[in-house]
């Protein structure tokens, strides 16, 4: 397993992209997204992934949490390739070191909020103790401060809730790396605003690695390093002082 | 405002269709199914009945006859005229006792007549003779044929003549096989069979001659589908009876009951099977468009958020449905074709027999419109769905949940599903009509139809209450439970999950197979036990009580002989008085007087059990004691129809006379024989006691394979030869061949319905598996591997198998007892084995459908879908 709750960047690299390429046949004709990705995202870091729509960031970002096999090139993850692993060694692998947020959240319909949050405890602490995960679940989703809804179903939540349900689910397991995919594209301002907050200081508390892929400026500020892409390849890689300080 | 023209619904219609190309072979492979079994079973079930109905006139050589002892009165000839102008054929048989001797040794013997027209004679069937010739060319007015038991006796040969009252004939044949042998006389004395006007010049049908005549009869071209043909008998059947007041009237179905039972329940069961595949077959129809629908909710939002109107949108999937079930009815009818052609292979093989095929174009015709009609009818629910698609979808997939209680919630969605209302009795409506078409039964289509309602209501308030339970029981438990368990549970009501939906298919797909099991189980069942080798087919006619013994040495001694013999006593008597009334003023119903004065008694071996297949309907047999004290309390239990006939109920007194002796018995019983043993021959059984010191002469009967006839017909005539003996082997072996086929086509069928049953379901639960991808790749991304998502599933379906199976189950037996007992008259046992059985297979069947439903997303990679998002 991987170790996890190491804090302090640029000690040694947490995500290495090598030679990053995918392409989708669709039908006669291929589609090449990814044309020859490399970049060293390192431990602790918090890295924008900007890019208009169609640059291949939401694929990039599939194959940086092993969600699909690259054409060529490989991810390694905490020093482990994991691009071509079998499928099952790769969820487990993904459930133990990969936060996931989604832009449209991605919650099991038929589970409540602190079922959904704890599932990801119950998919990979196979020994673990009940108790204890339960207890931070709770504890996860007081944070993000939906305490009186621990019991309701996702479709009984707003959508700024349910992505707060679907933050703590991220970092139910102190993941390593947590990934987020335009996590507050399908909010309103001020409820996007709450979640970016949130997904921060979530991730300043629990010392992850962030990785958060956006078409929007303003979110990439608050990142210490924005990786820009275009039509498959990466134009712009530049360090940066976040916008704002975060609790 | 401006609607969407057909050509471009039929276009976005068609571009659906061709884009999810995959999900649309399970809804044609459905409707192909349901249609192929439809037109399959009823294609081939018709022509091979057809073929047995053929044969099974053949027993009597007539569609009726009507037996007598006279000839017809002026008015009733008038009568008979009538009948044969509408088209029904008439022809006489007389059969009567007589001397026959050689013309060489004028050594006598007695022989059974039996006079018919040869260009007449029989109308079912055929008689064998050898050398292999028509009938009309073997009885000239100068010729006969006769039993070759007769050439042995009178130890002549084909071409010698015997003589016959006042004149001699020549004999051209020796009569092998007479279809209906067992439905005339069993009189004693080898068989001469001669025509009328070779009888009338014999001289022997003088004034008061015991002739019997039996006239028979044969309806206008008898019709495949045999419903028909069988009213038509049933109305000249009382026809007759009106006419010919004397005379015993029976029709082919009492000919062989055990026969006519067998096809009546083979008509019932295919009734049944036809019904069953064309509603499993729409089942799977529906679930597959419900299915699709669901997932075209995100472009029917769209649509509508662009101003389609909901019959706009209706039009396109109204289209789809049209071309889908076309679609599947055309492959349905090429399917339905190839069984037609299969199966008659397949029993060609294991029965040799090749009934006739048509290739009947208006059946398919049936079966293609009942596969579109259904596939229409049973889609129309989800497509009314479609009006309750709101555009907001779009913009936030949610599902309203309501904390109104639920009666309120129930009464609004009443409300607002009047058109849902209106579509389901359609669907009756239809359902029903189907079934009246397709159906020969039409109270297996009735009982089927009612069935169906009461099921459908019962599981959709079953899964509701079971959702209920689930639920409550998870908010109870909830995070007690292991993780997968509570997941599967939880999976179970997801919201748009069809959990109702699937376990209303399941288990009515359940119950319609199990029911069929079950119905074709105890009427094999009960047909086999009817075919048992044993029954005797040579039977033995005045054997002396000297005798008796030294017969059943030979018997037992010669190859090829089954089982002990029955012999049976029998004592000739005559009927005096009825309760207080004389014989001659009894009130008669379709029985000749002169019958009474030739009755056949008979004591049972057993001194408190009723002889060997005959069935007390009224009454009660005697025990040991009375048995014991009947001579002084004669008793005496009454076979049915001579009961009808004479009008008798327990507790009448009956006085007999025997000779010089009179007894007075109490009618202690009346019984059905099966008129298979030779029981069935003597009408009035009583305590043996009763009839002690009365003249006897004995009755036997025996199994012998067929091919050992021959060397114990010599035997008997060898060592006994003042006993007749009859043969009926062959025609026995004919009935038993024919029950037997129809077991076999009966299993034959029912495997294939319930195969086909069976892949119609498992592709409905596999319909589901488009719903899953999307939570397959969340629990995926969220490191769940794919035995855990197995798990989760498993548990899912198998409670929906469980459920569904269990509903089914008891209504399956329900049903099929309804049918067994009150349509077919077939018995119903519960069998708990073969029911928990099919529960447990029911749960197992599920489970493996979702597997191999869900194997595919399984492996599936996460970004493929995440990325159509």
């Amino acid at each position: 397993m991987l170790e996890t709750n190491e804090t302090g960047a640029g000690k040694s690299p947490m995500i290495v992209v090598d030679g990053l390429r995918k392409s989708l046949r669709t039908g006669a004709t291929t589609v090449e997204i990814l044309k020859g990705i490399d970049f060293t995202i390192e431990r602790g870091e918090f890295a924008a992934i900007m890019g208009a729509s169609g640059s291949g960031k939401s694929t990039l970002l599939g194959l940086l949490a092993g969600l699909d096999n690259p054409t060529s090139g490989n991810v390694h993850l905490n020093g482990t390739a994991i691009s071509y692993l079998p499928e099952d060694k790769l969820a487990q692998l993904r459930g133990r070191t990969i936060g996931f947020v989604f832009q449209s959240y991605q919650l099991i319909p038929t589970l409540t909020a602190l079922e959904n949050v704890l599932l990801p405890y119950e998919l990979n602490d196979a020994t673990g103790n009940r108790k204890t995960g339960l207890e931070r679940a709770r504890q996860l989703l007081e944070s993000v401060g939906l305490t009186a809804r621990l019991d309701h179903y996702p479709v009984q939540l707003s959508g700024g809730e349910q992505q707060r349900v679907a933050l703590a689910r991220a970092f139910i397991l102190r993941p390593p790396i947590v990934l987020a995919d335009e996590p507050t594209g399908n909010l309103d301002t001020n409820n996007g605003q709450a979640v970016l907050d949130l997904l921060l200081s979530l991730n300043h508390a629990e010392g992850t690695t962030l990785v958060l892929v956006t078409h929007d400026p303003a979110l990439a500020a608050h990142a210490a390093r924005v990786i820009t892409l275009r039509d498959g390849l990466v134009v712009g890689d530049a360090h940066q002082v976040p916008s704002t300080a975060h609790l | 405002m401006a609607s969407l023209s057909y050509s471009t619904a039929s276009r976005i219609a068609a571009r659906e269709l061709r884009a999810s190309r995959g999900k649309f072979v399970f809804v044609i492979l459905s409707v192909a199914i349901g249609v192929a079994a439809l037109t399959g079973v009823r294609g081939f079930s018709s022509s091979f009945r057809s073929m047995l109905l053929l044969r099974a006139r053949s027993i009597m050589a007539a569609d009726l006859s009507a037996k007598t002892t006279r000839q017809p009165t002026p008015q009733e000839q008038v009568g008979l005229d009538k009948i044969a102008v509408t088209g029904v054929q008439e022809t006489q048989v007389a059969e009567l006792m007589s001397m026959a001797s050689s013309t060489t040794s004028l050594d006598p013997l007695l022989v059974s007549l039996k006079a018919v027209d040869p260009t007449k004679y029989p109308f079912y069937g055929d008689v064998i003779l050898a050398p292999a010739m028509p009938v009309s060319q073997a009885l000239t007015p100068d010729t006969v044929a006769v039993g070759d038991d007769l050439l042995l006796r009178l130890h002549l040969k084909i071409g010698d003549s015997i003589k016959l009252g006042n004149r001699a004939y020549r004999i051209t044949a020796t009569v092998e096989e007479e279809p209906d042998r067992l439905s005339g006389s069993f009189a004693a004395g080898p068989r001469v069979l001669l025509s009328h006007d070779a009888l009338a010049s014999s001289g022997l049908l003088a004034a008061g001659s015991h002739a019997s005549r039996r006239y028979l009869f044969k309806l206008p071209s008898v019709k495949t589908t045999t419903a028909r043909s069988d009213e038509d008998v049933a109305a000249l059947k009382s026809q007759l009876e009106t006419l010919l007041p004397e005379a015993q009237v029976n029709d082919y179905r009492e000919a062989n009951p055990a026969l006519t039972k067998g096809l009546d329940g083979a008509t019932g069961l295919l009734s049944l099977m036809s019904l069953v595949a064309l509603v499993l077959g729409a089942v799977g129809v529906a679930m597959a468009m419900r299915a699709h629908l669901q997932q075209r909710l995100d472009s029917i939002a769209i649509m509508k958020s662009l101003g389609a109107r909901s019959g706009e949108i209706m039009k396109i999937y109204l289209f789809q449905t049209l071309l889908l079930g076309l679609a599947g009815g055309l492959l349905g009818v090429v399917l339905g074709i190839g069984v037609q052609l299969v199966f008659p292979l397949f029993l060609a093989k294991l029965l040799h027999i090749t009934p006739d095929f048509r290739l009947d174009p208006r059946s398919y015709a049936v079966g293609l419109g009942a596969g579109l009609l259904t596939t229409l009818l049973f889609t129309l629910p989800p497509l009314l769905d479609i009006r309750g698609v709101r555009p907001i979808l779009i913009l936030r997939r949610a599902v309203e949940i309501s904390d109104d209680p639920f009666a309120t919630r129930l009464a609004r969605k009443l409300r607002g599903s009047l058109a849902q209302i209106g579509a389901i009795a359609l669907i009756l409506g239809g359902l029903a009509f189907l079934a009246a078409r397709v159906s020969d039964s039409r109270q297996v289509g009735g009982f089927f139809a009612a069935g169906l309602v009461v099921v459908l209501l019962v599981l959709l308030a079953m899964s509701a209450l079971t959702l209920y339970l689930l639920r409550f029981f998870l908010s109870r438990t909830r995070l007690h439970l292991p993780s997968a368990v509570r997941h599967g549970l939880s999976n179970l009501y997801r919201p748009g999950n069809p959990s109702a939906a699937l376990l209303a298919a399941l288990g009515l797909g359940v119950m319609q197979i199990v029911t069929v099991y079950i119905a074709q189980r105890s009427v094999v069942q009960e047909m086999q036990i009817s075919t048992a080798a044993n029954l005797p087919n040579i039977f033995l006619i005045d054997i002396s009580t000297d005798e008796v013994a030294g017969v059943r040495a030979v018997l037992a001694h010669q190859p090829g002989v089954h089982g002990a013999p029955e012999i049976i006593p029998v004592v000739s008597s005559r009927l005096v008085v009825i309760d207080g009334v004389p014989a001659s003023q009894l009130k008669l119903q379709h029985m000749p007087r002169r019958m009474l004065q030739s009755l056949s008694l008979t004591w049972a071996p057993s001194a408190d059990t009723p002889p060997g297949g005959d069935k007390v309907i009224h009454g009660d047999w005697w025990t040991a004691q009375q048995s014991a004290a009947s001579a002084q309390h004669p008793l005496v239990a009454v076979e049915r129809m001579e009961a009808d006939r004479l009008g008798i109920k327990p507790g009448q007194q009956m006085t007999f006379a025997a000779q010089d002796t009179q007894f007075t018995a109490t009618v202690a019983a009346i019984y059905e024989a099966d008129s298979r043993h030779v029981f069935s021959r003597a009408e009035f059984v009583f305590p043996a006691p009763v009839l002690a010191g009365l003249p006897v002469v004995w009755y036997g009967g025996v199994h012998c394979d067929t091919a050992a006839t021959e060397p114990l017909l010599r035997a008997l005539y060898q060592s006994f030869p003042t006993i007749t003996v009859i043969n009926v082997a062959a025609t026995l072996e004919t009935v038993r061949q024919v029950i037997l086929q129809i077991t076999y086509v009966i299993q034959f069928l029912a495997a294939f319905s319930i195969f086909a049953g069976i892949v119609i379901l498992a592709s409905s639960i596999a319909g589901t598996r488009y719903r899953r991808i999307r939570e397959v790749v969340v629990l995926k991304t969220l490191g769940a591997t794919r035995p855990r998502i197995a798990t989760i599933f498993s548990i899912e379906f198998a409670v929906l198998g469980l459920v569904a199976g269990f509903v089914g189950l008891i209504f399956a037996n329900i049903l099929a007892r309804l049918i067994l007992l009150r349509v077919i008259h077939f018995d119903y046992h519960f069998q708990p084995w073969m029911d928990l059985g099919a529960w447990l297979a029911t749960a197992a069947l599920t489970v493996a459908a979702g597997w191999l439903a869900s194997h595919r997303i399984l492996g599936q990679k996460p970004l493929e879908v995440l990325r159509e998002e």
